[in-house]
């Protein structure tokens, strides 16, 4: 049976072989044939063939394999698709189950696109520092010292299967695991160790209660705006004192990646929403406008190109939609199409004439109008139902709870009633442009904005903080007077609610709390290929820097931080990108730890994928998933890209 | 780091801040040394456990403890290993796919990297570059619709979706990898050798390949540990108990609804499929070393 399926497979390695001998070499012979054809030299023509015939292989499995699959990726990812069964066009149904999280699928999404992001955002920074620790330990010249770089590569190799995956799924068993088990017998022999490692459960079990329930879009009430208010004043502050010109360079970007934050958090959603308000495609001009206008200021003419062509690519396809009924899945198409026009008409004028101050002015003047045509069209939606008048409340330390007896309000009605976060966002771009705008010739209004902006953030971060812990209370009163504790983060109260006991232990594979965190553990424990770039990076470091540097009596950390970091940089942007890919891309490990039970708090992405195709067998979704990753992927790429001019690539 | 000593250390002073800083220094490469034995025991602790867990009995395993050894090593766990069919068998495929996924991939890898390295011809830089952007491209972009291409080929259930797509010169880091080391290679050998009247074809097999023998290796130990370790597409295509791999064998080995849980059939299970890899790094490890230094940071 099996020797069968293995003969079997030699005869179609044969087959493969043969076939790839045949289309390399036609690929060779077409191409000399067209380089006739263009009237290329004899030699010219020989060596097209031969580098053509040679790469062919590749160029081969790369249609086959890459190209050809990508598309019908897309393709499938647009219908209802389960393998063995006939396609069926949804439209965006797939992805706007995915994105809005609709369903138990949508759910899962959601809460497997939250796993990853812990995975990339909690696991990478601490697996950069332990592959640059380990890479500082081994970069002594001492005896012995290549035999400690095989030890700290081999868990590499390892991790890659299942067998040290399940030695470390034993080893982490909550109850009677080997690090259980030592983790307490050292802590019942030292004293400092036992309270470090209960502080250590519970900052744990604080921590991860809280992801879950953000995870699980339990509502924060007013806390939610403390952290876009912290942000605004952190960033605001330093704003303080002198403009200049790292100042006005600092505040256009910090404009950019908060514009960028505002954009990925509503844009997505507001696509997938059916029928699509057609203000979105103002944004989306709105946004093309912004990027060509910058890049045009900072002179990058190949990116101004690059933005104009993907603007009118875009507004051709949506036209195209429109027209075919396709994008608005019902009603008119008159407001897509004004909408469409008002978006198109600044990037179609941007296309003609020399960048001279007017050319700039007029398309500032759309700029501006198009943005306001946005904000009043989103502020009614944002600010109806009195959520204005909650401003002044947060802002006089006032409470915005008007029933705060009643669990229901304080779980459904409030939080819908309060407005997005994501506005604060909006509010600080808009005070940050003023403050950049005017300071470059009016001082004093500057300074004014600044200071206005600063304090009507402070009082309102401070009154939305105290609001917050109002609205936790109004929760604890319910809880104590009826006996229900199911409001929510409740996992978070009860897990900070008292320090750890001695008996504790760290639940590990068994506990949402836990999964996640070993899982980190291990990628820590794997992390040697990043060591070992951290190593080469380290090794060229020119020894003349220190010396330099010691002749001018710099120490250790000084040394560390002024010379290394920076000479080391390119390897810690490479860690980063790779890191951060993988992240989102785990996979393995997580089939080899999982648990029935604790699947879903483990997933990331690339399960959940996995889940949907394999088991499943809705391809659809499945492919629609797929291409979430992608773009998630490719973006976080490019904004890493973007924002590298820390990494110093003169070393 | 060590400290020398210098022309102005002379004297009675100097020579005694030079034995109190060679004091220092031996304190601190012994604090060092300790160091570093301390995170090589974190590094190696779990396959030592799992060596060890292997040799026990169901009870040791059920308990809480800190024994790495078992009491008796209870070598009868390997002899019911050796006493199954199944176990072979997925040896045996894990094997088999190896040799032919390494054949074919190496072989292609090679051609390719030689046409992008010492081949010049028109439009190599935008093919080559369009080779690169794969890398950029996750692999879940393209695993959903080759699963409907190999299942529409009959190909589900075989060892074909696993061991045919090497042949394209799968893997753009392998080639990239090559790629680099042959651009090391003296231009003029190749022109000798055309001059004496050889097309590239046999350049590449008589000059370039007995030259890259080092980038070769480190390609080929890369490609064996990954495709021995390889979960995913067996996961995905095998689906039938005679084709598994040992990745499944050994995950399968772990049934949850057992109690108490047989961690020791599990884990010496896990010791034979980790020992070829073992055995693979410990002879090859520079290769490594050296495959990753060159496809890092300064690529």
């Amino acid at each position: 049976m099996t020797s069968d399926i293995r003969l079997d497979n030699l005869i179609w390695v044969a087959l493969t072989v043969l076939f790839i001998i045949v289309t390399s070499t036609g690929l060779g012979l077409l191409a000399r044939a067209i380089a006739r054809w263009r009237g290329l030299s004899e030699g010219e023509q020989r060596k097209l063939f031969w580098g053509i015939t040679l790469a062919g292989p590749w160029i081969v499995g790369f249609l086959i394999f890459v190209v050809g699959p990508a598309l019908a990726s897309l393709f499938y990812s647009f219908n209802n698709y389960k393998l063995g069964e006939s396609l069926e066009w949804t439209g965006l149904e797939n992805y706007r189950a995915l994105i809005m999280g609709i369903g138990a699928h949508g759910r899962r999404f959601t809460q497997a696109m939250y796993n990853s992001f812990y995975y990339a955002l909690i696991g990478v920074p601490l697996q950069i520092i332990t592959a640059l620790g380990m890479a500082l330990l081994l970069n002594n010249e001492i005896r012995g010292i290549r035999s400690f770089r095989t030890i700290f590569y081999l868990p590499v190799i390892l991790a890659g299967g299942p067998a040290i995956l399940l030695a470390w799924r034993y080893m982490l068993s909550a109850n009677g695991g080997f690090v259980n088990v030592i983790l307490q017998k050292l802590a019942s022999s030292f004293f400092l160790f036992d309270w470090l490692y209960r502080g250590f459960i519970f900052v744990m079990e604080g921590f991860n209660s809280f992801y879950t329930g953000l995870s699980r879009g339990d509502p924060l009430g007013p806390l939610k705006f403390v952290i876009p208010g912290a942000l605004a004043i952190l960033i605001l502050i330093t704003l303080l004192g002198d403009w200049s010109e790292s100042k006005r360079a600092r505040t256009w970007g910090i404009i950019q990646i908060l514009a960028l934050i505002v954009l990925a958090a509503t844009l997505p959603r507001g696509l997938m929403a059916a029928p699509i308000d057609p203000i979105w495609t103002v944004v989306v001009g709105l946004a093309f406008l912004g990027f060509i206008l910058l890049s045009a200021w900072q002179g990058h003419e190949g990116r101004v190109r690059a933005f104009q062509i993907a603007a009118l690519i875009v507004f051709a396809i949506t036209l195209a939609l429109t027209l075919a009924a396709a994008a608005p899945d019902s009603g008119d198409p008159a407001p897509y199409l004004i909408a469409a026009a008002a978006a198109a008409a600044p990037v179609l004028l941007s296309l003609f004439g020399v960048w001279s101050r007017r050319k700039y002015t007029l398309l500032g003047i759309a700029f501006a109008i198009l943005a306001l045509a946005v904000f009043i069209h989103v502020i009614p939606g944002q600010l109806d139902g009195g959520r204005l008048a909650l401003i002044p409340r947060y802002l006089t330390f006032g409470t915005t709870l008007e029933q705060p007896g009643d669990l229901t309000y304080l779980k459904e009605t409030y939080p819908a009633e309060i407005m997005s976060a994501i506005w604060f966002f909006a509010l600080a771009v808009v005070m940050l442009a003023a403050i950049a705008l005017l300071g470059d010739r009016y001082p004093r209004a500057r300074r004014a904005v600044l200071y206005i902006s600063l304090a009507f953030f402070l009082l309102f971060t401070a009154g939305a903080l105290v609001d917050g812990v109002r609205y936790f209370r109004a929760f604890d009163t319910i809880a104590a007077e009826t006996g229900t504790p199911a409001y929510h983060f409740a996992r978070f109260r009860t897990a900070t609610a008292q320090f750890p006991t001695q008996d504790r232990v760290p639940l590990w594979m068994t506990s949402e709390l836990w999964t996640k965190p070993s899982l980190v553990l291990i990628t820590m424990w794997s992390t040697g290929a990043g060591m070992l770039i951290f190593l080469a990076a380290l090794k060229g470091v020119p020894r003349s820097l220190y010396e330099a540097a010691e002749v001018d009596g710099a120490g250790r950390t000084q040394k560390f931080f002024k010379i290394t970091l920076p000479m080391i940089s390119p390897a810690m942007f490479y860690n980063i990108v790779i890191g951060m890919i993988a992240a989102l891309q785990t996979f393995e490990s997580i089939y080899i730890l999982r648990t029935p039970d604790t699947e879903d708090t483990l997933a990331s992405a690339a399960f959940f994928l996995f889940v949907r195709t394999f088991r499943q067998l809705d391809i659809g979704q499945g492919a629609a998933a797929s291409w979430i990753l992608v773009v998630v992927i490719v973006v976080l790429t490019v904004i890493q890209f973007r924002y590298s001019n820390w990494v110093n690539y003169e070393a | 780091m060590a400290t020398k000593p210098t022309a102005t250390n002379t004297g009675r002073a100097g020579r005694r801040t030079l034995r109190l800083q060679t004091g220092m220094v031996s304190f601190r490469r012994l604090l060092l040394y300790l160091v570093l034995v301390l995170a090589s025991l974190f590094f190696l602790f779990p396959l030592a456990w799992m060596i060890g867990t292997s040799l026990k009995t169901v009870e040791e395993v059920g308990q809480p403890q800190l024994n790495l050894l078992p009491s008796i090593p209870q070598w009868s766990n390997y002899t019911i290993l050796f006493g199954e069919d199944p176990f072979y068998r997925a040896y045996f495929n894990s094997v088999f796919i190896a040799i032919i996924v390494l054949f074919g991939t190496v072989t292609s890898v090679t051609l390719v990297a030689f046409s992008f390295a010492r081949l010049q011809w028109r439009g190599r830089n935008i093919v080559f570059a369009l080779m690169m952007g794969t890398l950029m491209l996750p692999y879940q972009a393209t695993l959903v619709p080759q699963y409907v291409l190999f299942y529409n080929l009959g190909w589900i259930r075989t060892f074909n979706p696993i061991t045919i797509p090497g042949f394209f010169a799968g893997g753009a880091a392998y080639v990239f990898l090559l790629r680099q080391f042959m651009m090391t290679i003296p231009r003029e050998l190749d022109e000798a050798a055309l001059i004496d009247g050889a097309n590239p074809l046999q350049v590449w097999w008589y000059v370039i390949v007995p030259l890259s023998r080092p980038a070769i290796a480190t390609v080929a130990v890369f490609l064996f540990v990954g495709t021995w370790n390889s979960l995913t597409y067996p996961l995905i295509y095998l689906q039938r108990a005679e084709l598994f791999t040992m990745p499944i064998f050994v995950a399968q080995k772990l049934n949850l609804q057992a109690s108490p849980l047989p961690w020791q059939d599990v884990m010496a299970a896990s010791v034979t499929f980790v020992i070829p890899v073992l055995l693979i790094f410990i002879f090859t490890q520079r290769y490594f070393v050296e495959g990753i230094t060159m496809t890092g940071v300064k690529g």
